[in-house]
C-alpha cells in the first residue's frame, strides 16, 4: 500500500469538527421530517397541499426524481465496465453508492405518499399484475437487489485489504474481514469475482433501463393529457441517465474537495464524463422538442389547456426553468469547458456548476410531470375552492422532502465513511494487480426456466372461487281467463318476423359489425378473454303477443282499444294500445333487445256498452346470456392477462435468477470450493 | 468448427424448436397458475347488466341527486359522487348541465390501475370499492377521465347515524381516512328494486335507470322507456367515447330544453339580486 492510498484511507476515519457538524445537521432535518410523517400519520394527507383534483404532488415527483439520480451507477460503472474503458475506475464506487442510496430514498417516497401505509403490504398479498404500481413494486425492488449486489461484488476485494490493513481499528477490521466472506486474493478469487462482475454489468443495463420506462408507464398508462405519450419511457430514461450522470458529476467535484482526492479524480475524468454529460443534456433536449412540438402543433383541446398553462400560464415558471436552467444553460456551461481550449482550466467547477444545475431543473422537471397534468383534467374542476384546484404544497411536504435529501447526503456521508469511496484495486497500476483470466464468459446456467417457477408461484394472484350460478327454468304458461280478453304469446321464428323498415331492427348488426379498437381486437390483450361485447350475446327473440276480444255473449269486439304494457323489473314499459280488427284480434310484435322472463300486462279500458277487462300473460324472450364479464366467479376483476404479465414476471425473475446466480453460485459456491480445495 | 449452410439452418431449426416448446410450456404454466377467478366480495344480485340513462334535456341543474346521493351515503365534505357540472362543447352552442355519476365502465381505467384489486367490477357492471383492501395509492384517481374519484384526506367526520352500520362493500360507510371513495350505484337499493337514489329523487325525470339485458329505463316519474330506442333514436352518448372505457351511462342530448340554460339561469339569479 503506497502512500496515494495510505490517503485514501484518511476518508474512512473523517471525523473533524465539520464533518460531526455536517452529520448532525442533516440528522436535525430527518428527524424534523419524520416528525412532520407522524403528524400526517396522525392527521392523515389533508396534512399536504394534496386534494382530490391533483393527487399527486412533491412525493410522486421526489420519487421519480430519486429514481432518476440512481441511474448514475449504472450508466457510469456498468456500461463503462462492459465496454472495459480504462477511465472508469476511481468513478464507479461513487457512482454506484449513488445508485443504492437514491433507490432506498425513491422507495421510500412511495410509501410516505400512501393514504393507508399500514396495508402496503397488501401489494405482496393481492397483487394486480396488471397494475403499473405493481410492476414498480417489481422493478424498483429488483434493482434495488440487483444494486445492492453490483455495489457489492467490487467492494470484496478492498474489503479484503482494508482487513488485513494495520490502520484500522480490530473491530472495524473484524466487520471488514467479515463483510468480504475471506477474500484472499488468490488467481481463483479473482477469476470467479471478475465473472461475476461481468455478469452482473451486463444483467443491470437492461435493468436499469426497465426501471425507469416502468416508472413513466405510471403516466403514460393513464389517458390524461400530458401523460397519455408513447414517448415516455424513452423521455425518462434519458432525463434519468443526464439527471443521474450530473449527479455523479457533482458528487465528484464535492468529494474530490472536500476529502481531497486530487491525486484519483484528474480532469481528464472531467472531461470525460462531462462529455457525456453533454452528449446526454443534448439527446434531452432533443426529446423535449420532441415532446412539446408533436403536441404544440396539433393543439388538441385538452393538450392546448396543459400547453397553455404550460408555456405562459401558472406553471411557466417551472417549465422556463427547466428548459432554461436545467437543458440550455448547463449544456452552454459544458460546451464552453469543454470546447474551446481557452476555457479548459475552468473544466472542473464549470461542470459542477452545470450539473449542479442539471439537477434542480431535472428536480422541477419531476414537478412539472406530476402536477400540471393532474390539475388538467378532461372535465373542468368546479365548484371546489380555489385551494383545492390549485396545488401548493404544505410544509410537511417541504419537511418531508428536504428530509429526504438530507437523508440522502446524509446516507451517502456515512457510506464514504464505512467504505473507500474509492475503489482501492481498480486504482491501483496495472502491474500491481493480478491479471484477470480472460475469457469471461456466462457459466453453466442453473438459472433455466425451471427457476423462474417459485417466482411465478409467488407472485400467483389468483384464487378460485367456484361459480355458482343457476339459471332456473320455469316453463310459460299462458293463463286462460274465463274473461272476454284471451291472450296468448309465441316466439317469432326469423322467417315469420314481420318486415318492417324500423330502425331499431337495422340498428344491431351495424353496431355488432363495428370494429372497437379498444375492446375488441386488443381484448386479450389488455383485458381478460370475456370483453363486454354484443358479440357474446344470443340473438334476442322476437315475440309476438295476441289477444282476442270477445263481448259477455263471446261475440268478438272489433276497432276497440287494447293497450299492452310490459313489467319489468324497475318499472312498467307501456307499449301503448292498438285496436282489434273485425275479428276482435289485435297482434303486438316485440323486438326489443330483452332476455329472460317478463310478466305483459294486457287491458282493455271498455267502453258504455261494454265492462273493462284485463288479462296477464307471462312471456319469455330467451334466457338471460352468460354476463358480459367472465362467467367464472359471480364477482369479477380484470384478471391476469399473460400478454402483460408474463414480460414483467419473465424479466424480473430471470433477474433474480442472475443474482442468485451470481452470488449464490460464483460467489459463496464456487469461490469458497476452490479456496478450500487450495487449504 | 466449420461454418456450412446446412449447420447453420440446423442451428436455427434448434433455436426455433426450442422457442417453441417454451413458448408452449410457458402458457400452459400460465394458464394453470392464472385462472380467471377471483374470491366474492359482493355477489351480484342477478345476471344483469345495469344502465343509466341522463336525459341532458331535462337536467336543470338543481342537483337534488347530489343532495340525495350525499345524504344516503353519509358522503364525506367536498365529494361529490354524482356532480352536477355546467359545461359547454363550444362557445357557440352554450352551456349546459351535466350530471356525472361514476360511469361503471365496462373497460375500466381505474380497475386497470389498482394493484391490488380494492376496486373491481361486478358481473352486473358496478364498479365496487374495497375499502379494507385500498392502500390510498390514488393511482385509480390518476387514472379515471371522468374525475369521479375521491380520496378520504382526512378522517371523515362522521354522524351517529353513520356509525350505526357496519362497514360492507355495498355501502361503503361507515367511511375511514386515507382510502378511495366513488359512486357505487346504490347496490342496496338495486337488491331492493329500487331506483338508485339520484334517480330516485330527480323531479325533472332527467334520470332513467335500468337493466339493459331488459331492455327498459324507468326514471323517477315511473316513466319506463325503453333503452335501445330512446338511446338510438335520441342519439344517446356516452362521454368522452374516444378514450374507450366504454362507460355504462348514456346521455341524451341537450337538445330543445325547457328550463333556462346555466348562462340564463345566472342572469337570472343576477336580476333577481
Amino acid at each position: 500500500m503506497n502512500e496515494r492510498e495510505a490517503n485514501l484511507l484518511q476518508t474512512l476515519k473523517m471525523s473533524g469538527r465539520g464533518f460531526h457538524a455536517w452529520v448532525m445537521l442533516l440528522a436535525a432535518i430527518v428527524l424534523w421530517g419524520l416528525f412532520a410523517y407522524v403528524r400526517q400519520l396522525r392527521y392523515g394527507l389533508a396534512e399536504t397541499g394534496m386534494r382530490d383534483q391533483i393527487s399527486w404532488g412533491l412525493y410522486i415527483s421526489n420519487f421519480v426524481f430519486f429514481i432518476g439520480i440512481s441511474h448514475a451507477g449504472t450508466l457510469i460503472s456498468a456500461i463503462l465496465r462492459v465496454t472495459d474503458t480504462d477511465w472508469r475506475r476511481p468513478i464507479t464506487r461513487m457512482a454506484e453508492g449513488i445508485t443504492v442510496v437514491a433507490l432506498c430514498i425513491g422507495g421510500t417516497m412511495v410509501l410516505v405518499d400512501l393514504g393507508r401505509p399500514e396495508r402496503a403490504l397488501n401489494l405482496l398479498w393481492h397483487p394486480r399484475i396488471q397494475s403499473p404500481i405493481v410492476w414498480d413494486v417489481l422493478s424498483v425492488s429488483t434493482y434495488l437487489a440487483g444494486c445492492l449486489v453490483y455495489f457489492y461484488l467490487p467492494l470484496m476485494p478492498d474489503l479484503g485489504i482494508l482487513a488485513s490493513h494495520p490502520g484500522i481499528g480490530p473491530v472495524r477490521r473484524r466487520l471488514y474481514r467479515l463483510l468480504s466472506l475471506g477474500w484472499t486474493g488468490s488467481r481463483s478469487d479473482w477469476h470467479w469475482l471478475e465473472k461475476a462482475i461481468s455478469v452482473m454489468a451486463v444483467a443491470i443495463i437492461p435493468l436499469a433501463i426497465s426501471v425507469h420506462t416502468v416508472v413513466s408507464w405510471i403516466f403514460a398508462m393513464t389517458l390524461r393529457p400530458g401523460w397519455d405519450s408513447s414517448i415516455f419511457g424513452p423521455y425518462f430514461v434519458v432525463g434519468a441517465i443526464y439527471s443521474g450522470a450530473a449527479a455523479v458529476v457533482l458528487a465528484m467535484c464535492i468529494l474530490r474537495r472536500v476529502l481531497r482526492l486530487e491525486a484519483y479524480l484528474l480532469p481528464v475524468h472531467f472531461r470525460n464524463l462531462g462529455l457525456l454529460l453533454l452528449s446526454f443534456s443534448l439527446l434531452y433536449l432533443y426529446f423535449n422538442i420532441n415532446e412539446y412540438l408533436t403536441v404544440g402543433y396539433k393543439f388538441q383541446s385538452a393538450e392546448k389547456l396543459l400547453l397553455d398553462r404550460l408555456l405562459y400560464g401558472d406553471y411557466a415558471p417551472y417549465f422556463w426553468t427547466v428548459q432554461v436552467v436545467g437543458v440550455a444553460l448547463p449544456m452552454l456551461l459544458m460546451m464552453a469547458v469543454l470546447g474551446p481550449k481557452r476555457y479548459r482550466q475552468f473544466t472542473v467547477p464549470g461542470l459542477g456548476l452545470a450539473s449542479f444545475l442539471a439537477i434542480v431543473g431535472a428536480w422541477a422537471k419531476r414537478y412539472l410531470i406530476v402536477v400540471p397534468t393532474l390539475s388538467s383534467p378532461f372535465l373542468p374542476i368546479q365548484g371546489v375552492p380555489e385551494k383545492w384546484a390549485h396545488y401548493s404544497p404544505s410544509w410537511v411536504e417541504w419537511s418531508i422532502t428536504a428530509a429526504a435529501f438530507a437523508a440522502f447526503l446524509l446516507l451517502y456521508t456515512l457510506l464514504t465513511r464505512v467504505f473507500p469511496v474509492i475503489s482501492i484495486w481498480e486504482t491501483r497500476p496495472a502491474e500491481q494487480l493480478e491479471e484477470p483470466v480472460a475469457p469471461t464468459s456466462f457459466g453453466p446456467s442453473i438459472w433455466g426456466p425451471a427457476a423462474l417457477l417459485p417466482l411465478l408461484l409467488a407472485c400467483a394472484i389468483l384464487w378460485c372461487a367456484p361459480a355458482a350460478r343457476a339459471q332456473s327454468a320455469t316453463k310459460n304458461t299462458p293463463a286462460p281467463e274465463p274473461t272476454s280478453l284471451a291472450v296468448s304469446w309465441k316466439a317469432l321464428s326469423p322467417a315469420e318476423v314481420p318486415r318492417v323498415e324500423d330502425g331499431r331492427t337495422a340498428q344491431p348488426s351495424s353496431a355488432s359489425d363495428r370494429v372497437y379498437l379498444s375492446s375488441r381486437v386488443l381484448p386479450h390483450f389488455l383485458w381478460n378473454p370475456g370483453t363486454p361485447s354484443a358479440h357474446g350475446e344470443p340473438a334476442h327473440s322476437v315475440i309476438e303477443v295476441s289477444a282476442r276480444l270477445r263481448d259477455a255473449k263471446g261475440q268478438p269486439l272489433a276497432y276497440q282499444a287494447v293497450g299492452f304494457a310490459l313489467k319489468t323489473s324497475l318499472g312498467v314499459l307501456d307499449y301503448g294500445r292498438r285496436p282489434t280488427d273485425d275479428e276482435g284480434k289485435v297482434a303486438l310484435v316485440v323486438r326489443d333487445r330483452r332476455y329472460g322472463q317478463y310478466m305483459m300486462d294486457i287491458s282493455y279500458q271498455g267502453d258504455e256498452a261494454h265492462p273493462a277487462s284485463r288479462s296477464q300473460v307471462q312471456v319469455d324472450f330467451g334466457p338471460r346470456p352468460k354476463p358480459a364479464l367472465p362467467e367464472s366467479g359471480v364477482l369479477i376483476s380484470p384478471t391476469f392477462s399473460p400478454a402483460i404479465g408474463l414480460p414483467f414476471l419473465g424479466f424480473y425473475g430471470s433477474m433474480w435468477c442472475v443474482f442468485a446466480y451470481v452470488i449464490g453460485y460464483l460467489v459463496f459456491f464456487r469461490m469458497r470450493r476452490e479456496r478450500k480445495t487450495k487449504s | 468448427m466449420e461454418t456450412t449452410r446446412r449447420g447453420f439452418f440446423q442451428f436455427l431449426a434448434r433455436g426455433s424448436g426450442l422457442l417453441l416448446v417454451l413458448g408452449v410450456g410457458l402458457k400452459a404454466l400460465g394458464s394453470r397458475i392464472f385462472r380467471d377467478v377471483l374470491p366474492a366480495r359482493s355477489v351480484a344480485p342477478t345476471n344483469r347488466k345495469w344502465v343509466m340513462v341522463i336525459d341532458l334535456a331535462k337536467c336543470d341543474g338543481c342537483k337534488d341527486c347530489t343532495k340525495a346521493c350525499t345524504k344516503m351515503h353519509f358522503v364525506p365534505p367536498m365529494q361529490e359522487w354524482m356532480k352536477v357540472y355546467e359545461v359547454a362543447d363550444n362557445p357557440a352552442a352554450g352551456s349546459y348541465f351535466l350530471p356525472r355519476t361514476c360511469m361503471h365502465c365496462d373497460n375500466p381505467p381505474c380497475v386497470r390501475g389498482c394493484p391490488v384489486g380494492a376496486t373491481y367490477k361486478r358481473t352486473d357492471g358496478v364498479v365496487l370499492m374495497d375499502q379494507e383492501r385500498c392502500i390510498g395509492c390514488r393511482n385509480c384517481i390518476a387514472q379515471c377521465p371522468y374525475s369521479a374519484r375521491f380520496f378520504n384526506w382526512a378522517d371523515p367526520p362522521h354522524t351517529a347515524e353513520e356509525l350505526k352500520f357496519t362497514y360492507s362493500v355495498e355501502h361503503n360507510y361507515p367511511h375511514r381516512k386515507g382510502v378511495v371513495e366513488k359512486c357505487i350505484l346504490c347496490p342496496e337499493m338495486l337488491r331492493m328494486g329500487m331506483l338508485p337514489g339520484c334517480a330516485e329523487t330527480c323531479k325533472m325525470g332527467a334520470i332513467f335507470f335500468g337493466d339493459e339485458l331488459e331492455d327498459a329505463v324507468t326514471n323517477a316519474k315511473g316513466e319506463t322507456m325503453q333503452f335501445s330506442k330512446i338511446a338510438a333514436k335520441g342519439a344517446g352518448f356516452r362521454l368522452m367515447e374516444e378514450l374507450g372505457t366504454e362507460p355504462r351511462v348514456y346521455y341524451l342530448p341537450p337538445v330543445n330544453r325547457k328550463y333556462p340554460s346555466p348562462g340564463e339561469k345566472h342572469m337570472h339569479d343576477m336580476g333577481a339580486a
